[in-house]
């Protein structure tokens, strides 16, 4: 009989430094070689793999712009936690967008941006301009990574291109986490440079709009309101949040912001109606705006995990150099269905005031300002959206979802006085907007 | 022993739980689908296999191999090829921890009783009862295993471990579903839930009262937890563990009071805790340096 | 007046974010934290179309991540 645990056996010395490999080959040989079940022990999702959500949205105005918006991202975990985000959008844009200039109760006759070709707008009509065909395509590249201990980084770049309009990005981002990582801090900074070459070039401030040409025509009557074809901005943003774990069910976030645009923040398709004291307009005249802003806002959020939903709310104050101040809040509430699918009631409030220099209108007589823009989205507005989104769990694992919102601007008066005609005109026109949107993550 | 074998299936949201009482402890088997007879099928293979290894291993049990070595007398005894298995796993863990860990270190429950008391046995006690003590003394091949008169062994502290890799290799064979195997808090599963989420683990710390129940999130793989919180002496201010030193036959000092590690495989989780206690103070250390995941309690 | 509100708003902000040192859970508690759905920013493309919607049609931007130019929307 040959006993193996002999003494001579006994003196074998396992090397502590692979008790774990010298484990496995003992578990090997006890549990046979049928182990194919628990081969590995994982905290974390699958390494080293790709994941993939796509998303389609399609954003539409009664009567005025809609959009249609495809996005593909795609996220790769390295076995090192470090994360690569890569994300490709493309939009299309067609419809009306508001001038600027005031209903009226004749026709109006408004050239296009281009200078070639002209538009019409109809008796109590809030004038639209319904040039506008775009495309954009935008490209973005994010790498985040641990830098060292409780240190991560995160760059990224931005490139977004469309017919007009090019703009490239890049951005920075570190995050120190504390307390078990119950607390992180972080600090980033994005700069961002925008070259906008609108059709028909750059009108001068006030210039007054030309009378169309067309195809034979004379181009030198509009040539002369223009200073130049194109114009840069440049916008840098610096932001510190900090997040804090509170206990088992509740995280919260707070960011501050600070952000510097520079450069042409005019919108060269907007003008303003110079009327007479009955309210008629006489005139329309390129709007003109600042060229530096200086916005700063805070931001605040909190999700908390009840026993099966979670509650999403997040409150923002921003304000700026252009005395526009605003209020936004925001709330999701995720509603587990079961099987993975879920419906997310989402509840989003807005509130503007406008800018110093907003005016719907210019009134002949008064002396021109330095600065004016009758675009309704720098005016007093409050605004609301009110969605639903229904998500599943697919029998692959795979996710989809549904989206439907409700989107509705309710422009105010800043205190002007309508004069003569224009008192019984839609000068603040309400707009309702549809938001519906499919993801799908695989 | 066939007192309260039975199983009980409830449904869940999200499939069926089989519970039932093995090794003196709540045994269940969370399996994701919506097929009740399969669920059952799955419960009974497990819980019946569970059992087996429960009837053969047990030191309780008068009848088992475990108590049939035990009362050998010294006389060679015939083994099969799974208990040969587990003693050459139970001989590669004496030999990483130096003899730290001996299954036959039971007979030390002679003189030790760890009733939060400051009982202490006297030393000339302890080194009597060590005589009988040492992995060393027992011969042991492929067929057959001698050992020495009053010397025992007790396979508790892997048995356990090894009935839920024994359970999941049997999932395997049944079913692609997945499934959780959760025996009094040693546990393994052979898939992440259908959802792609992990299952969400609540570990047990035994005798904590005031603990709250631990939750571990598990992709794959098994936990093991070693520790029991109630078992300990208390004497000049001396916290004495119940996990005792084979080599010395006295308590480790310092352990922690409950560590619980993460393992591709149960065994292998139950026997790392193990060893780690085993390091004293440095168990954390020791499972860092190892790069084990792992959750301490002290 | 309005400034000496945004200056303590900010202030309250940086005392509530130091007094947070001994809030936090145990790696361990992190089971519902760990949940996708828990991440602050859930869903990244609802949350990058919803700005790309709001940057254009509202005169605020940024604020949860960079508000950015990116694009000469109308």
């Amino acid at each position: 009989m040959q006993l193996i645990n002999d003494d001579n056996e006994m003196k074998k010395t396992v090397n502590k430094a692979n008790l774990k490999a010298a484990l496995t080959l003992a578990t090997t040989a006890l549990l046979g070689s049928v182990q194919v079940a628990a081969a590995t022990t994982s905290v974390e999702p699958t390494e080293d793999s790709w994941s993939f959500d796509s998303a389609f949205l399609y954003y539409s105005e009664a009567n005025r712009v809609s959009a249609a918006e495809a996005v593909f991202n795609a996220n790769k975990i390295y076995s090192d936690d470090s994360i690569l985000n890569v994300k490709l959008t493309i939009d299309a844009l067609t419809g009306a967008s508001a001038n600027g200039a005031v209903a009226q109760p004749k026709v109006q006759t408004f050239t296009r941006p281009s200078g070639k070709g002209d538009y019409d707008i109809k008796p109590g009509d809030t004038p639209l301009d319904d040039t506008f065909h775009d495309t954009r395509v935008q490209l973005n590249g994010q790498w985040t990574q641990a830098l060292a201990q409780n240190y991560t980084g995160s760059a990224g770049g931005h490139i977004s291109k469309e017919y007009d309009y090019l703009s490239l990005g890049v951005n920075g981002n570190i995050a120190y986490d504390f307390n078990k990582k119950n607390s992180i801090a972080s600090f980033g900074l994005s700069h961002f440079q925008d070259t906008f070459t609108p059709e028909g070039g750059l009108p001068k401030p006030f210039a007054s709009m030309t009378a169309a040409y067309h195809d034979d025509g004379d181009e030198s009557s509009h040539d002369a309101t223009r200073m130049g074809s194109d114009d840069d901005k440049t916008t840098t943003d610096i932001m510190v949040g900090f997040t804090q774990v509170i206990n088992r069910n509740m995280v919260t976030q707070l960011n501050y912001s600070y952000s510097v645009v520079d450069g042409y923040l005019t919108d060269p398709f907007k003008i303003l109606s110079l009327l007479d004291s009955n309210g008629i307009a006489q005139d329309y005249l390129y709007e003109n705006r600042p060229d530096k802003r200086t916005k700063q806002s805070v931001f605040a959020q909190t999700k908390y995990h009840f026993d099966e939903t979670i509650l999403d709310v997040s409150y923002r104050y921003m304000w700026d150099d252009w005395e526009i101040d605003s209020h936004t809040v925001d709330t999701r509430f995720y509603i587990p269905l079961g099987n993975g699918s879920y419906l997310e009631p989402h509840l989003r409030f807005y509130q503007q005031a406008a800018a110093e220099f907003y005016q719907p209108f210019l009134m002949q007589g008064d002396a021109l300002p330095e600065f004016a823009s009758a675009d309704y989205r720098i005016g007093e507005m409050t605004a609301y959206t009110v969605g639903l989104k229904y998500g599943m769990k697919l029998a692959d694992g795979n996710d989809l979802s549904f989206r439907l919102e409700y989107y509705r601007q309710d422009p105010k008066s800043a205190g002007q006085k309508s004069p003569g005609v224009l008192a019984n005109m839609e000068i603040y026109e309400r707009i309702d907007a549809i938001i519906a949107q499919v993801s799908y993550s695989f | 022993m066939s007192k309260r074998r039975k199983i009980i299936t409830t449904e869940r949201e999200d499939g069926y739980c089989i519970e039932f009482d093995a090794m003196a402890s709540p045994c269940e088997v969370i399996i994701e689908t919506s097929d009740r007879a399969l669920a059952n099928f799955v419960g009974k293979a497990i819980s019946t296999e569970v059992w087996r290894i429960e009837d053969k291993y047990s030191r309780y049990n008068r009848q088992s191999l475990c108590s049939q070595i035990n009362q050998s007398q010294g006389n060679p005894l015939a083994i099969d090829d799974e208990t040969f298995a587990l003693l050459n796993f139970a001989d590669t863990c004496y030999q990483l921890s130096d003899g730290v860990f001996d299954i036959t270190s039971g007979v030390l429950r002679k003189v030790w009783t760890f009733d939060c008391s400051s009982n202490l046995p006297s030393p000339l006690a302890v080194a009597n009862v060590m005589k009988n003590v040492g992995w060393h003394k027992v011969k042991y091949n492929q067929t057959q295993i001698i050992l020495p008169a009053d010397m025992e062994i007790d396979l508790g502290g892997i048995g356990k471990e090894y009935a839920v890799d024994r359970a999941i290799l049997l999932i395997t064979s049944l079913t692609q579903q997945p499934v959780l195997v959760n025996l009094g808090g040693d546990l393994a599963t052979n898939s992440p839930r259908k959802n792609g989420q992990p299952w969400q683990v609540g570990v047990e710390h035994p005798g904590f009262v005031n603990k709250k129940k631990m939750v571990v999130s598990l992709f794959k793989g098994a936990l093991a937890t070693s520790g029991d919180a109630k078992r300990f002496l208390l004497k000049n201010d001396h916290r004495y563990s119940h996990i005792l030193n084979a080599k010395t036959g006295w308590p480790i000092e310092n352990a922690p009071r409950s560590v619980t590690v993460s393992a591709p495989q149960c065994i292998q989780a139950g026997i790392l805790a193990t060893l780690s206690q085993m390091q004293g103070e440095h168990a954390e250390t020791f499972l860092e340096e190892q790069e084990i995941k792992h959750w301490a309690i002290r | 007046m309005k400034n000496k509100f945004k200056y303590s708003f900010i202030l309250a902000t940086v005392t509530l974010a130091s007094g947070c040192s001994s809030l936090g859970v145990e790696p361990w508690e992190r089971d519902l934290l760990a949940k996708e759905q828990m991440a602050l920013t859930s869903s990244p493309i609802d949350s990058a179309l919803d700005d790309h919607i709001y940057f254009s049609k509202e005169a605020s931007s940024g604020g949860k991540s960079f508000g950015g130019g990116g694009c000469g929307c109308n």
